[in-house]
């Protein structure tokens, strides 16, 4: 009771800590997919951030050029202007290194600017107007190198170079502003990347922060719990083992009381019996003095009816009994015979089976003494005693190599010299006995056969045979239906199984399995 | 001085709770030609009684010629018991005691030769044998020597 209350209310605990340990590989998992994202986050965060970085100093590049190339042009245009002022061809110089420099800018930031049409359009109208600025100077350079310096100044002072360069200008601080524009929104959008950054490394690290002080805590709470299972096992594992010693103590009285009993019935039994036989012999003490005297009597009521012969039975009275009694007296005493004969014989009977249930008794009381037994010895001896009726039947007793056994050789003995003699008195009457007894060990036990050829059991009757008082097959023989019974009972005692394989008309095997070594302390367990 | 216990008027004391026993008992004894007196008791406590008198301290049978023939198996007490206060006590502990009982445990006869009983029997179970055994008990006590008085 007490161990399968201990079952079911251990259950649901199991239960719960399954639950908890499927949680906890979950919250690693957690915590690996959380990790995985926050690097995926700062790897795309950064790879933007390194991006915004990239196209804001492009925005510092563009604009930087546009103002080198308005400087350039406004270079260029002074040289002009001192040129034709001085008509000095020194003046050039500036115009000369300006003109290749402005036209390869305008180039590179076109390449620059590549992919985005608005900056492509102000760039081309900036070259257009770049173009017409240097036509206009070339022209009037050409026109002054000519002689024509009238023509040159006239171009000068007229409005068309300044408006040409008014236009520029325009343009370029223009395209200038809106970069400076862009490059505030793209210093903007990097700030709020490098924000964004922070914020997901921070909150990663909070979350992972926390995943470890829930798995912390699951651990320990995993920890406690075994703890108290442990405490709980031990615990129950103590009780198991009160309940074993309890119930051991238990099996070991009852078997007790079961002796106890046989022996107090057998002997109480015994009592009444001695009576029983002891009346029914001064019974038959007194039949005859009863037929004396009856036959006394009718001798004297046939003088007395003056019958032939009356005198002499008269005179001596010794001779009645010499005189043959009459039918119906013979007849008296017969019945009377028959009637102590059967008392006589059922007494007999109930006397030998209250032998037989004293001699188990007794039996199960003896204390066993283990000993390492030499059962090659102790077979040998067993046929030695039984050798005049091996050599009287003719019959062939063979003793195979046998192991050794640790068990109690008395018991052992009884087991064997009773098989042994079941062999002996259950043969079959066609045919030569032999009896074979041969051994093998297994792990832990040793295993004896008993084998015969003689008349055998029929399968139905093999658990019937260890059964006390009950005997199969022909009634032939004598015996009281208790030596099986007490070779079975004595093999369990012995902590050992017996087995039956019986084939009738062919012989029987007897199959004694016993443990290797025997205790008195293993003795409750069997 | 003869004190055969046949030819002296010797008291046997029967314990014997089987009423039928006692008379088989009895009657074979009687066959053996032992013609004593016989006192029957059938409990063990009535027995006493009668042994260690009416103040228990047994002076009113002291030197009193008795034999005791000695149950084991009494409803009221064992006959072990009976035996060794009968053995123990200062004025009895020389009334020659037969145990004769169904018993033939070889602890239980140890004990009782410890206690001091004199002959222990086993009563047999076939009647032939149980008869024969009174009688030779009987032919026994004809010859029995038994402690004069003192």
């Amino acid at each position: 009771m007490t161990l399968a209350n201990a079952d079911t209310a251990t259950k649901p605990k199991k239960e719960k800590r399954s639950a908890t340990v499927n949680l906890q590989p979950m919250l690693l998992g957690v915590g690996f997919a959380l990790l995985i994202a926050i690097s995926v986050a700062t790897v795309l965060l950064v790879n933007r951030a390194s991006s915004d970085a990239g196209l804001l100093a492009q925005t510092l590049v563009v604009q930087n050029k546009l103002s080198e190339i308005l400087l350039n042009v406004r270079r260029a245009e002074s040289s002009q202007r001192g040129y034709l002022f001085t008509n000095r061809e020194s003046y050039l110089d500036d115009y000369r290194v300006a003109e290749p420099a402005v036209k390869e800018g305008v180039a590179e930031l076109l390449a620059l600017t590549k992919g985005n049409q608005k900056r492509q359009a102000v760039l081309v109208r900036t070259r257009s107007v770049v173009e017409a600025k240097f036509a206009e100077m070339a022209r009037t350079i050409e026109l002054n190198k000519t002689g024509n310096r009238e023509a040159a100044r006239a171009e000068v002072l007229g409005d068309a170079g300044r408006d040409i360069m008014n236009s520029l200008r325009d343009t370029v601080s223009g395209a200038v502003s809106d970069e400076g524009r862009l490059a505030a929104e793209r210093s903007d959008s990097s700030r709020q990347t490098n924000t964004l950054l922070l914020i997901v490394t921070l909150v990663g690290a909070a979350l992972i922060i926390l995943i470890g002080a829930i798995s912390i805590a699951l651990v320990r709470r995993n920890a406690r719990r075994a703890e108290v299972a442990r405490q709980e096992l031990a615990g129950t594992n103590a009780n198991l083992e009160r309940i074993v010693e309890f119930r051991t103590a238990d099996l070991t009285e009852a078997n007790e009381e079961v002796q106890r009993f046989a022996y107090i019935v057998s002997h109480d039994l015994r009592s009444p019996l001695v009576n029983i036989m002891g009346f029914t012999s001064e019974l038959e003490a007194l039949r005859k003095e009863i037929f004396d005297k009856v036959q006394t009597l009718t001798a004297e009521i046939a003088v007395l009816n003056g019958q032939a012969d009356a005198a002499v039975a008269a005179a001596s009275p010794e001779t009645a009994a010499g005189v043959a009694p009459d039918a119906a007296t013979e007849q008296l005493g017969k019945d009377f015979d028959e009637a102590i004969r059967f008392i006589k014989t059922s007494i007999g009977n109930m006397d030998r089976l209250i032998n037989a249930v004293l001699k188990l008794s007794r039996e199960g009381r003896r204390q066993f003494h283990p000993q390492t037994v030499d059962m090659q010895a102790l077979l040998e001896q067993i046929a030695g005693t039984v050798n005049h009726r091996v050599t009287e039947l003719e019959a062939g007793l063979r003793v195979e190599k046998l192991p050794v056994v640790q068990s109690d050789p008395l018991a052992l003995e009884q087991i064997f010299a009773n098989l042994i003699d079941n062999a002996l008195k259950y043969r079959r009457s066609d045919v030569p006995l032999t009896i074979t007894v041969r051994g093998r060990t297994t792990g832990t036990h040793v295993i004896y056969d008993v084998e015969d050829n003689g008349r055998g059991i029929d399968a139905g009757d093999h658990q019937r045979v260890f059964e006390l008082f009950r005997r199969s097959g022909r009634q032939d023989r004598p015996g009281e239906g208790i030596g099986l019974a007490h070779v079975r009972a004595l093999v369990r005692r012995l902590g050992g199984t017996m087995a039956l394989e019986s084939e009738l008309g062919k012989g029987s095997t007897f199959t004694v399995t016993l443990p290797k070594r025997w205790s008195v302390e293993s003795r409750s367990a069997a | 001085m003869n004190s055969k216990l046949s030819e002296r008027p010797v008291e046997i004391v029967m314990i014997e709770d089987d009423e039928g026993h006692a008379r088989l008992i009895e009657k074979n004894i009687r066959r053996a030609g032992v013609n004593n007196p016989i006192t029957p008791f059938t409990s063990g406590t009535e027995a006493i009684n009668y042994l260690f008198g009416a103040d228990g301290t047994g002076i009113a049978n002291r030197g009193k010629p008795l034999l005791v023939l000695l149950d084991l198996n009494l409803p009221d007490m064992t006959g072990v018991e009976i035996l060794g206060r009968v053995k123990t006590n200062e004025h009895l502990k020389r009334i020659p005691v037969v145990v004769l009982t169904t018993t033939d445990d070889a602890v239980e006869i140890q004990r009782c030769y410890d206690l001091g009983c004199n002959v222990y029997i086993t009563k047999p179970v076939n009647y032939e044998n149980f008869a024969n055994a009174i009688r030779q008990l009987g032919l026994f006590f004809s010859v029995m020597q038994v402690p004069a008085p003192e």
